[in-house]
């Protein structure tokens, strides 16, 4: 049959074509429904004045208006947010550390392998629970072994201290999350080919050269999707902030999500929350392009043979 | 193929339908549902309610929904958005004020002007808690405000007589009872303005009266703060007052080595169960200097979006009428805020539970007194700019006048976005 007779459907690319259609229609159906949709209706709502039993009205720029003009919690949420995708690179080498550890011909590797990245598929609200009652400052574990090991004569209230709280909260974070980066540079490690360090090796390249001149550029994608992650962690670190602070003292632990949160269901101000978060969703694309970019620019990228 | 004798039947049916009572479809299908905040443990005895409401009225059903007091709120904004929220609402603290703002809740004025005895079973200072801009909007479900608890070994230890009568006197029995990191002298809950007394006692004013301006940042209130910062720093306050919530406070009073504990009600049944100290004889119970104190209490109301509000009405009246608010005194040990039922309770605690009889009649005394308890329409957002603020003067971050300043300002622009 020829594609004149048989129109469209004719041609083996277009049928291919259609195929690829419907298998991804409904993931795209889904993604517009639950992703784009709501997004959008985000950001017209945070043009307008808007609550549950009220009408909207459009109000131009006054929601960004009062964020940059008159919240002053909104900066310190972003800061604190900042602060937290500062701490993941710190996650990410202690993770790579790690890596190389439990890769090397260390006995037991397996076993620590399991035991680093046993915190990962706990729930966050475990982990906060567990944390809080670590830190607390009358019957916590650490209070008691700073205290018997003489390191401190009072207890710190590591959640209650305005200089403590963040620093304690991004603790526990980077504890549940080193796991995953763990694997991720794990098999980003083994994927390495061997031949390129035996060639380094026979050419007198010292370790830290092999490390910094193989490895690193051959991890790459892996450490790029840990910081994608990281950046999208530290986004929606809600549970664990929620959990261990609320966002206190002050605001000292409030980061975008909570601040978003509490504008959103314990003021009621929906269209501000919803300008919050048109913020919080600008920064997180600039962010993760720079990561991109960072990576090469083809992060993520399919290479087709 | 259609028959004459089929198009017949079915032309009776639709004529038969049209002609049959209109309240006996409606009753048919009329449905409400109850939504309640973090009572799940009362299963029984609610669930016994709607037993009995639906024996009486047949077709009529009732579902129950319970919700934790976080996920509450979100809950409600969520119906209240899709155009189905619950029926009847039960709130605590200022929420259905906040709601009655919003046009949510139904105001039951006209109801209680046509139903006076309804009206009249409930303590007036506490429904008066519910009135926004002159209309009712709540009935109390159960009822509960601040009182001073201490620890009466520690008064005597530190030879203190009885509980202070005045600001200066609970910051001099509280250090007296501090003993370094060993002890503290006084603890407090502060979330919903719990903490708000110790200002009311000293003459602060929140707002003025019409609540429209703020009216605390003066040097009183300065002084007032600083006092509590500096006794937190001592630790004569303990500084679980100000960074804690429910648990931490009451559990950290239950341990035993502070002096007193200023908290509601239901903050008794949490500590006797973590205190083996707690006995009538080792615990006391007296209101606070000046008698004042916050309410935190429990209401019911019925959204404005009610398909069936004539019902909600009728299912609010039920349950807090002299049989079910009675039965919920009894088993929670709480006054209801219905007058007759709590008489009667109380009576009966006095012979048999001494101290939750202490405990409770303070919720009925003094009730002119109650203070915190403003009525605002966007009470979570003046929150919200205060007390942040004050907590960081109390934690020692700030001092007290710019703490106070900086909370003026913020508070400031919420009344004038209110």
């Amino acid at each position: 049959m020829t594609s004149s007779s048989g129109g469209w459907w004719a041609t083996r690319r277009n049928r291919q074509l259609a195929l690829v259609v419907c298998f991804l229609l409904p993931s795209l159906v889904i993604f517009f429904l639950y992703r784009l949709l709501p997004l959008g209706w985000n950001v017209i709502l945070s043009f307008q004045a808007w609550s549950p039993l009220k009408p909207a009205v459009w109000i131009g720029l006054e929601n960004y208006r009062e964020m940059w003009v008159y919240d002053d919690v909104f900066w310190v949420a972003l800061k604190n947010t900042l602060i937290f995708i500062a701490a993941s690179p710190l996650a990410i080498a202690a993770a790579l550390g790690v890596a190389l550890l439990v890769n090397s011909d260390l006995k037991g590797a397996t076993v620590y392998r399991t035991i680093v990245f046993l915190s990962y598929p706990l729930m966050a609200v475990a982990v906060g629970i567990i944390w809080r009652w670590m830190y607390d400052e009358r019957g916590g574990i650490i209070n008691y072994a700073l205290r018997a090991s003489g390191l401190t004569t009072r207890p710190i209230g590591f959640l209650q201290d305005f200089d403590w709280a963040l620093p304690s909260v991004i603790f526990a974070e980077v504890w549940q999350i080193i796991g995953f980066y763990m694997i991720i540079l794990l098999t980003g490690l083994q994927s390495i080919p061997q031949n390129l360090y035996e060639a380094a090796r026979i050419d007198g390249a010292p370790a830290w050269a092999r490390f910094l001149r193989i490895t690193v550029p051959m991890l790459r994608p892996s450490l790029f999707l840990c910081v994608v992650v990281g950046i999208l962690n530290s986004f929606s670190s809600f549970d664990l902030v929620y959990i261990m602070t609320n966002g206190g003292p002050g605001h000292a632990t409030e980061l975008l999500i909570t601040h978003i949160y509490k504008a959103a269901f314990v003021q009621s101000k929906f269209d501000y929350a919803a300008a919050l978060t048109v913020v919080q969703f600008g920064l997180l694309m600039i962010l993760t392009v720079a990561a991109n970019r960072a990576a090469g620019g083809n992060a993520g990228a399919v290479e087709r043979d | 193929m259609i028959t004459r004798r089929t198009l017949l039947k079915t032309a009776a049916a639709a004529a038969a339908t049209a002609v049959i009572p209109a309240p006996v479809i409606g009753q048919s299908s009329k449905k409400i549902t109850f939504l309640t905040w973090n009572i799940i443990d009362q299963k029984e005895l609610i669930e016994g309610w709607i037993k009995r409401f639906q024996s009486t009225r047949p077709g009529v059903e009732v579902e129950w929904l319970d919700k934790k007091g976080p996920d509450f709120g979100p809950f409600y904004q969520t119906q209240l958005t899709a155009g189905t929220p619950p029926d009847v609402i039960n709130t605590q603290g200022a929420l259905g004020l906040e709601y009655a703002a919003q046009g949510a809740l139904l105001d039951l004025t006209p109801l209680f002007a046509k139903e006076a005895a309804v009206k009249n079973r409930y303590d007036a200072n506490y429904l008066g808690n519910w009135v926004y801009e002159g209309k009712n909007y709540m009935v109390p479900f159960y009822i509960t405000k601040t009182l001073l608890f201490y620890n009466k070994p520690m008064f005597a230890k530190a030879d203190l007589a009885g509980p202070p009568k005045n600001f200066d006197e609970i910051l001099a029995f509280a250090q007296k009872m501090t003993s370094g990191e060993a002890s503290s002298g006084f603890i407090t809950l502060n979330f919903d303005w719990l903490y708000w007394p110790l200002f009311a006692m000293n003459g602060v004013e929140l707002v003025t009266p019409d609540l429209k301006k703020t009216a605390f940042n003066t040097p009183k209130a300065a002084e007032v703060l600083d006092k509590l910062a500096k006794a937190t720093q001592s630790n004569a306050i303990n500084k679980i007052s100000w960074t804690g919530r429910w648990v931490e406070p009451n559990g950290a009073f239950g341990a035993g080595n502070i002096g007193m504990l200023h908290a509601h009600s239901p903050a008794y049944f949490f500590f006797k169960g973590q205190g083996s100290w707690v006995t009538p004889d080792t615990l006391g119970v007296a209101h606070m200097p000046g008698n004042y104190a916050t309410p935190n209490s429990h209401g019911l109301g019925i959204s404005k979006g009610s398909k069936n509000p004539e019902l909600a009405w009728e299912f609010l009246k039920f349950i807090t009428d002299n049989g079910q608010a009675g039965e919920l005194a009894e088993r929670r040990k709480l006054v209801t805020g219905n007058v007759a039922v709590d008489q009667a309770s109380l009576a009966k605690l006095a012979k048999d539970d001494p101290t939750v009889y202490q405990v409770l009649k303070t919720q009925l005394e003094h009730t002119d007194k109650m203070t915190g308890n403003w009525r605002f329409g966007n009470d979570s957002r003046i929150k919200e700019a205060f007390w942040p603020e004050v907590q960081s003067a109390l934690l020692g971050r700030k001092d007290a006048k710019s703490a106070l300043a900086d909370a003026d300002r913020r508070m400031a622009r919420e009344l004038t976005r209110a």
